[in-house]
């Protein structure tokens, strides 16, 4: 720009002009607006959109506040049954009573001294009515006298049924999920052991040190919900979720059928120079969906999860929760396919593990919930409802009911009927009963898959179940394991088969 | 309106008094906001629930009506006065003034007690004082000062007074938090930086005024980048040197961030710029970030910005409370005095009445009440940058400007910390915060805005010689256009 051979210092001249400041006074002004805007939609960003979630919070002061002085709303049952009651101690406190053991899994405790846990925990804004909601209701609550409105929750859970599960698990670690398929509604949600939630929230010290102290000393770990927390190897119910990839990425039909089959049933399948052997007593045929499933055959699971490829196989399987916490009203550990950090399509780390992973061996690792939602989804035509505890919220505005909302669509309804047909075979032809003994609901046509988990070790393995009925409009889906408690059909089926057996009979009295 | 002046009496010799009738009508709208928020608190008061600490002081009636007194005086002073001074400015920030007596008269009356003679003041007391003497200041300002000679002739001496004022406050200051912020002379404890704030002003306009077309049309190039000529490289970097000083020394980055805004703000007003600006903004990005690698006090604010919720009960604890505070507040706010649940008898955000008024306000006015309160800051500038655009010389603009930047700057750096838009410095909101060096001061910065606003002042000093800056680098001869200001009649 400078002359050539001018030093690097000129100053440049120019006229001198004055121009009145009012110019650049406006754009002072003008940047100033614009900054302020920028404050304006900072507050509307805290004031508006994050004010639900940071008024729930359970350290914001007017929880806490609330949580001291607010007798905190009821917990009742589908019938209306109170779980969750409020007595008040010799100083006039409110304290919390729970009614029913079977039910401290899902409701929790509110303790003075331990805090919250279960509903009690993720409902607390509602249950002391530091928000019902409902937004609207929320603004015009400001104007009332009394700014605390303490929801009463409905659960969908019926008691019978809920303590019929956890009867039927006895002594046994393990979880019962009973979901209405076409709503999501938890029906029960049982996990063993239970404990006593009414110590913990004692009033006096004592009690309440001592009830926690058993709670958190007991190595069978009451607190963890294993319905929703407990991550298990799946076994055969597994292959279901197997079955939707498949026919869900359209690289089977419920006809295939895989010639390298009747070999591979005598010698094993070789994948990679690992060889995958089939259980006892599976005949040396060829076998398609319906007959794979009533004899639950690893071979022609492995094949087919081979041809579906791992990444099909991850991806259905994150269509139905899969790899994220599953929204709900307590907190969910994930499931996995697999461990993270694979390197093969879908993150399994060779075709071996993927063809193990097909029979829900490999490094599979589900939650109860999720398999329940893997029976909801064959149920309900493919279409998989987001489930939910608490169906019904009860303040002075009157009853707020939670609407049925949709998780996604995962396959179609023709390849669910399929996999249907394949589950009621499983329970209802000849060959299947022999896996799923008991499991048949007597009058209603059942579907349903058991599995037997190999824990690798001496130990027993987990016993499995995951089905539906009706077949053809089914009103309730089922998952129940027993830890340990030997196969499919040992202890799981047969408790899943009364437990649907016991919810036919209450729903027509 | 000019007809109805002249019919009213001479009073005090020449002097005409001149109706104010719009600020009549604007102060009447203010004094029933102020009534309605007290019936409100009252109600509040009396209609909490008794078993739920509110932390609810009864209220004193004789406050509000004081205030509304003091209102109704200043108003009638300015009358008596018969300037033509702007009538939009006393209104909103008397509304400003009120909000924060209604604010501070609702917080627990023991966050500041001061024992004077046989009286024990609480935090509203003490308020309302200062609240009085910054009006009164800022009328005596607005009436009394009618040439700015003192101002403009001795911009060094200003800024010799300004940092002897820093150095003093780093010798003698006392210490609290690690920050050395307030004076204690004698009985007089203050806040030097915030008389410091002014004074920047002041000198800013003076030198940017003098060298302004130098600094306008002048550049020096090295290489391809165009600086401003060296000469006046030097007071820029100066003032971030100041700046930074003030983070080092007093560990007050609010102060800091403020008085370099306000500078590059106001070298972009004189110049019309953008490069001075461009250049002000990497060297403040520069000094930032070799202040976040050296001092913790700095790398503990970024931190707290950048995740509070890492250490909600530590150092992220007022900032989160902040944010509850707002959220709780939601679109319509609890309502006046139905905010803030105490926490065993303690306020969840501490120093909410003078670091967090806005968040104690977002919730009890809620969004709307927000946007209201940053409404009428804006209208403090937007009357202040008027004035400063239709000022006499590029002094007066400058000044103007300034110190209506200065308000505006502030009230944005404490609100968008507040907000965890930007890190949180601890600096206070113009007008509403608690605190006596920052009412008086800001009481000023108004008063000189209204005798910088008034249509009928002297008219300004014929352009002196230029300096000797300006004569070294051989230019800045006095142009015709500021020798030609016309003179404008005081009165009719």
């Amino acid at each position: 720009m400078n002359p050539a051979g001018a030093p690097a210092l000129v100053p440049t001249r120019a006229p001198i002009r004055r121009r009145p400041l009012g110019r650049t006074i406006g754009h002072v002004g003008l940047a100033l607006t614009v900054a302020f805007a920028g404050l304006a939609l900072g507050a509307g960003y805290w004031q508006v959109l994050r004010s639900p979630d940071l008024s729930r919070a359970p350290d914001n002061p007017a929880v806490i506040a609330a949580a001291r002085n607010v007798v905190r709303g009821a917990i009742v049952d589908r019938d209306g049954k109170v779980l969750a009651a409020n007595k008040r101690d010799k100083n006039g406190e409110p304290y919390r009573t729970y009614a029913d053991r079977a039910f401290s899994t899902v409701v929790g405790y509110a303790s003075r001294q331990y805090g919250t846990a279960g509903l009690e925990r993720s409902w607390n804004a509602e249950l002391t009515g530091v928000s019902n909601g409902n937004a609207i209701g929320d603004v015009l609550r400001k104007f009332q006298t009394d700014r605390y409105d303490p929801q009463k929750l409905t659960l969908g859970i019926t008691s019978a049924l809920q303590d019929a599960a956890v009867k039927g698990l006895g002594s046994d670690r393990g979880a019962v999920v009973m979901i209405d398929p076409t709503t999501g509604e938890i029906l029960a949600l049982a996990s063993t052991p239970t404990y006593d939630a009414s110590a913990i929230a004692a009033p006096d010290p004592d009690t309440e040190d001592a009830g926690f102290a058993a709670v958190r000393d007991n190595k069978a770990q009451p607190l963890l919900t294993r319905a929703t927390q407990g991550q298990y190897v799946p076994g055969s119910v597994f292959k279901i979720v197997t079955a939707i990839a498949g026919l869900g990425s359209g690289r089977i039909t419920p006809t295939t059928t895989y010639p390298e089959q009747p070999k591979a049933e005598n010698d094993g399948l070789l994948v990679q120079g690992f060889r995958v052997h089939e259980h006892p007593g599976v005949p040396a045929r060829s076998f398609d969906l319906v007959t794979a499933t009533e004899w639950s055959s690893n071979i022609w699971y492995a094949l087919t999860g081979l041809r579906t490829g791992g990444d099909n196989l991850a991806s259905f399987a994150g269509r139905m929760g899969f790899g994220a916490p599953i929204p709900f009203d307590l907190p969910t550990q994930p499931s996995q396919v697999t461990n993270p950090g694979g390197g093969g399509p879908g993150g399994f780390s060779d075709q071996v593990e993927l063809a193990n992973a097909s029979y829900g061996q490999a490094e599979t690792l589900v939650t109860p919930l999720q398999m329940a939602l893997v029976a909801c989804t064959v149920a309900n035509d493919g279409t998989l409802m987001k489930p939910h505890l608490v169906i019904a919220t009860t303040g002075r505005d009157g009853t707020r009911r939670i609407q049925p909302a949709e998780l996604g669509r995962v396959i179609g309804p023709e390849e669910a009927n399929a996999i249907a047909a394949a589950m009621q075979g499983a329970v209802e032809s000849s060959i299947g009963r022999q896996f799923t003994t008991g499991a048949k609901v007597a009058g209603i046509p059942t579907a349903g898959k058991s599995g037997t988990a190999e824990l690798g070790g001496s130990g027993a393995p987990h016993s499995w179940f995951i089905g539906f009925a009706p077949v053809d409009h089914p009103q309730v889906a089922i998952a129940v394991i027993v830890e340990q408690g030997g196969r499919g059909g040992a202890r799981a089926a047969p408790l899943a088969g009364d437990l649907m057996t016991l919810f036919f009979k209450l729903a027509k009295p | 309106m000019t007809a109805a002046a002249s019919t009213l009496p001479a009073i005090f010799g020449s002097i005409r008094p001149r109706p104010r009738w719009r600020e009549t009508k604007l102060l009447a709208v203010v004094a029933a906001t102020i009534l309605v928020g007290s019936v409100s608190l009252e109600l509040t008061r009396h209609v909490a629930d008794p078993g739920e600490a509110t932390g609810l002081h009864p209220a004193n009636p004789l406050h509000l009506a004081v205030y509304l007194g003091l209102l109704g005086i200043t108003h009638l002073v300015l009358i008596l006065s018969g300037r033509r001074m702007d009538q939009i400015l006393l209104p909103t920030v008397a509304m400003l003034g009120g909000i924060s007596l209604l604010l501070m008269e609702r917080l627990p009356q023991t966050l500041v007690v001061q024992t004077v003679g046989p009286w024990r003041l609480g935090l509203g007391d003490v308020q309302l004082t200062w609240l009085i003497l910054s009006f009164v200041l800022a009328t005596t300002l607005a009436v009394t000062v009618r040439n700015d000679r003192w101002l403009r002739l001795y911009k060094y001496t200003w800024a010799a007074a300004g940092v002897a004022l820093l150095l003093a406050t780093f010798v003698l200051g006392d210490e609290v938090n690690g920050q050395r912020l307030s004076l204690t002379l004698g009985p007089i404890s203050g806040q030097p930086s915030e008389l410091l704030k002014v004074i920047l002003v002041v000198f800013l306009a003076g030198y940017l005024s003098e060298f302004r077309p130098l600094l306008v049309e002048e550049s020096t190039k090295v290489g391809p980048i165009s600086l401003p000529p060296l000469p006046f490289v030097v007071p820029m970097v100066a003032m971030w040197a100041i700046a930074l000083g003030i983070v080092v020394v007093q560990r007050d980055l609010g102060a800091a961030l403020l008085f370099f805004t306000v500078f590059l703000a106001l070298l972009y007003v004189a110049t019309g710029r953008p490069g001075y600006v461009a250049v002000g903004i990497v060297l403040f990005l520069v000094g930032a970030f070799v202040m976040y690698q050296l001092f913790d006090t700095v790398r503990v604010r970024v931190d707290i910005w950048v995740d509070p919720f890492r250490t909600p009960a530590g150092t992220g604890y007022q900032i989160i409370q902040s944010l509850y505070a707002f959220a709780r507040g939601g679109l319509l706010g609890t309502g006046l005095g139905a905010g803030l649940p105490t926490i065993n008898g303690n306020l969840p955000i501490p120093e909410v009445h003078t670091d967090f008024p806005l968040a104690a306000l977002g919730e009890e006015l809620g969004l709307v009440g927000v946007m209201a309160i940053l409404g009428l800051f804006l209208v403090v500038v937007e009357r202040g940058l008027r004035i400063a655009a239709s000022a006499a010389d590029d002094f007066r603009a400058i000044l103007a400007a300034g110190l209506s930047l200065v308000i505006g700057t502030q009230a944005f750096i404490i609100a968008a910390g507040n907000l965890k838009l930007i890190p949180l410095t601890g600096i206070t909101l113009p007008f509403i915060s608690y605190g006596g060096s920052s009412l008086l001061v800001n009481g000023i910065i108004v008063g000189l805005l209204l005798a910088l606003s008034d249509r009928g002042v002297e008219p300004p000093p014929p352009p002196r010689r230029p300096g000797r800056l300006a004569r070294l680098a051989g230019r800045g001869r006095p142009s015709a256009a500021a020798a030609s200001v016309p003179a404008r009649e005081g009165r009719p």
